[in-house]
């Protein structure tokens, strides 16, 4: 029984990623290799050093008082503001702004509640079937049997509901996001590992069906990237990326290299959620905007081929340039996305830098600085540090379609899970 | 005379005939001294470092963007950077490095790159781009932008816009492609303006709605005011160069674009002048005029507005970004019908 209940979510897993987070999968809180079932493939995970994480399944999640009691104040609270709105009369002191909150609050609630409910009726519906099962016809035991099972899936299928619904919703949860990778330590040989690496997220685009654009472009001469940008859109894109901000080194002998001694180099990568017009507002006068055709008459007088163009914010000095258009007006107009992106993510920084500085996966924001992936050529192995796991094949990986993707997911995971976990702390060191 | 000269040259330039240096005197002869093809196989990035070296040494501008633009056209792409490293690194074939060379030889004779490709992007357009027709300027992207704004703003779809002077029909093409209930004329002078403008329309398939005519709004105004009906928005980039500057612009302008889309005269508002007068019988009340002009212009066009423009009012200067007086607004104020 237990078997045929596992296949089902295996099945259910294989329907598609979204579902992943919440079914039954073999865990990794343990010291030896660990395959772990991501849908299409199979993939061996090495956990290279005791895990400092465990993903929990959703059975370990629910078994915890602190979860209950969190649920039981949330519906509690449900209460108090339908209570509070529909008890309300016209000479009532409680402010217009306060029912609006209130109202929020309910819209929001709403769904959880919903699924708390639904949740609440199939434990009573898998009571009944429970009797059924205890009754003597065969056939109505039968039945009862298959009910059980739809039971248990139904169960098993709203506490997950219940737990994505509880993961607290990043505020900037955007789609649309510029993708910027800058060599760091290591010459030559990390402008050419910069290089793979932006051509590995330009895979990852292509893999998710999201558009790649690039913005900026700087080469090196023997066909290495000092720095480049890229404005990357399409569902979960910023959601998926933001996993991948931080420092990347390599290890690996050079090409460059004449006595072969293994190099350790690193690039930086930076995922800079791309603002709307309306939620972030850029000064026309702040800004310093640099072309060829500045200087001379312009216009009639000059025929030129050099599009370039630089912005400069002449406040906080950041530049953004394109060259990549051969029309004006188009490199004018990237390089105006990845100012915005790039000013946009400064302000961003600058607020949530105290939210997050507990948590291990950091989000976007301050990782930027922190070593987080190691691709050791030698070894043929990749290994990501905020959560010591190691995968084999680094060209595979580079291609940024299933390996990565399947990183990717481990660590989306362990973020939600993480937040979650925290969510529960915060509520139930508040009850006491 | 000047245009049969143009397009001769152009054809020969490509047979290195003996004539080309004749006409084209020191320039001329720089251009038949091209180097001869290499005797093995060489890479594209190769090719792009020799063709970088001969421009430099030969003093074409631009010369390694030049090398760039020819060889990632060569290749099927827009920039190099686009390209695959990869692609780069491998031979190109013999064909190739022919068609190279001779792409390259017309640019050494200070062939604009846009007329040795063929091609050139305007906003989000390619368009076709071929001697002598007028090579459209970043500036002219900014003139679409506001007039794009306005049109959106002001008036409702089924619009119809006049160009005077289209040469490539970047203008018109533009307003048609992002404007779908728009409709426009097109106008110029040049009859390989005309053929251009049509091709381009094609290209981006609003030949339905743009009519395309060889008219000289200078010298046969009557054609243009049977022509159009009302039209509710006039735009122009007329030939705007003072005539004493013609003498001073880069051979590239000078020895292939077609002197009629640039001269405009000894203060260069030959052209302007017309389409104002012209405008306040074409326009209805609101209609609107937008021109790109020389940044010395706008206090003269104001001036000579309140004196002649009859029912045609001043309303704006805009800057390109460069922040120089670039574009000017007008707007026809027809003088209100008596009430009874």
């Amino acid at each position: 029984m237990k078997l045929m209940v596992h296949k089902r979510f295996l099945r259910l897993l294989s329907k598609g990623r979204e579902c992943i987070w919440y079914c039954q999968k073999p865990k990794l809180f343990i010291s030896q290799p660990v395959t772990l079932t991501f849908g299409r493939t199979v993939r061996s995970f090495h956990v290279a050093s005791p895990l400092m994480m465990k993903l929990l399944s959703v059975e370990e999640i629910f078994a915890r008082k602190s979860l209950h009691q969190h649920l039981t104040k949330v519906q509690l609270e449900y209460k108090e503001c339908l209570q509070a709105i529909s008890s309300i009369t016209m000479e009532d002191q409680c402010s217009e702004e306060e029912l609006r909150a209130k109202r929020t609050k309910i819209s929001l609630l709403a769904p959880l509640i919903q699924s708390i409910r639904e949740l609440d009726k199939k434990h009573e519906e898998m009571a009944e079937t429970e009797m059924l099962l205890k009754e003597e016809d065969q056939a109505l035991r039968e039945l009862a049997e298959l009910e059980k099972e739809g039971c248990l899936q139904d169960i098993q299928q709203l506490r997950a509901k219940i737990l994505e619904l509880l993961i607290p919703e990043e505020r900037v949860e955007l789609s649309d996001l510029v993708l910027e990778v800058t060599a760091g330590v290591g010459g030559q040989e990390a402008m050419l590992f910069t290089a793979e690496v932006f051509e590995m997220y330009q895979g990852f685009a292509q893999y998710h069906g999201w558009s790649f654009d690039i913005l900026e472009h700087m080469t090196s001469d023997l066909g290495g990237l000092r720095h480049a940008s890229a404005s990357i859109s399409g569902p979960q894109s910023y959601k998926k990326m933001k996993f991948e901000a931080g420092v990347h080194r390599v290890q690996r002998v050079p090409k460059t290299e004449k006595q072969g001694r293994m190099h350790t180099s690193t690039m930086t990568v930076a995922v800079l959620p791309q603002p709307t017009e309306i939620s972030f507002t850029i000064n026309q006068k702040d800004l310093r905007i640099d072309t060829k055709r500045a200087s001379g008459a312009g216009g009639q007088h000059v025929n030129t081929t050099d599009s370039a163009v630089r912005i400069v914010h002449l406040p906080t000095g950041v530049v953004a340039e394109c060259q990549q258009e051969r029309s004006q007006l188009k490199n004018r107009e990237k390089a105006m996305k990845a100012l915005r992106a790039k000013l946009y993510s400064m302000k961003l920084e600058e607020e949530t830098s105290k939210r997050y500085n507990q948590r291990k996966i950091q989000v976007g924001t301050k990782g930027r600085s922190e070593k987080i992936r190691t691709y050791n050529f030698q070894q043929d192995r990749i290994t990501d540090h905020r959560i010591s796991i190691t995968v084999h094949d680094v060209k595979s990986f580079l291609l940024g379609e299933d390996l990565l993707e399947d990183m990717n997911s481990l660590l989306q995971e362990l973020s939600n899970q993480e937040a979650l976990m925290e969510l529960l702390e915060e509520s139930s060191q508040e009850e006491q | 005379m000047w245009r049969r000269v143009l397009r001769g040259g152009h054809a020969f330039i490509g047979l290195r005939s003996g004539g080309t240096k004749a006409l084209w005197g020191f320039h001329g002869l720089r251009a038949c001294s091209a180097p001869a093809l290499p005797a093995g196989c060489i890479t594209a990035l190769q090719a792009v470092d020799f063709w970088t070296k001969q421009f430099e040494g030969k003093g074409v501008t631009e010369p390694e963007l030049s090398s760039r633009y020819i060889i990632a056209y060569l290749l099927g792409a827009k920039t190099i950077e686009s390209l695959e490293q990869q692609r780069l690194k491998e031979f190109l074939s013999r064909e190739e490095t022919d068609q190279l060379w001779q792409l390259c030889t017309q640019r050494l004779s200070r062939m604009p790159v846009q007329y040795v490709i063929g091609e050139w992007d305007f906003r989000d357009l390619t368009l076709k781009m071929r001697p002598p027709v007028f090579i459209p300027r970043p500036e002219t992207e900014e003139l679409v932008e506001v007039v794009l704004t306005d049109l959106q703003r002001l008036c409702g779809s089924g619009a119809t816009v006049l160009e005077v002077g289209c040469g490539s029909g970047a203008i018109s093409v533009s307003l048609l492609k992002s404007l779908p209930q728009l409709k426009a004329f097109a106008l110029d002078q040049s009859q390989e303006a005309v053929d251009l403008t049509r091709e381009n329309a094609l290209r981006y398939g609003v030949q339905d709605r743009l009519q395309v005519h060889n008219i000289d709004v200078v010298k046969d105004a009557d054609a243009l005011l049977g022509l159009c009906g009302s039209v509710a928005v006039l735009v122009s980039n007329p030939p705007y160069l003072f005539s004493q500057d013609m003498t001073t612009l880069q051979p590239e302008i000078l020895r292939f674009e077609d002197h009629a889309a640039l001269d405009g005269g000894k203060d260069g508002l030959n052209v302007i002048k017309q389409i104002l007068t012209l405008a306040p019988r074409i326009l209805p009340n609101q209609g609107r005029v937008y021109l790109e002009v020389d940044p010395r212009h706008p206090p003269l066009i104001q001036q000579w507005v309140e004196g002649n423009g009859k029912s045609l009012q001043y309303i704006e200067t805009r800057s390109d970004i460069c922040g120089r007086p670039r574009f000017c607004i007008l707007q026809n104020e027809a003088p209100k019908p008596d009430q009874d």
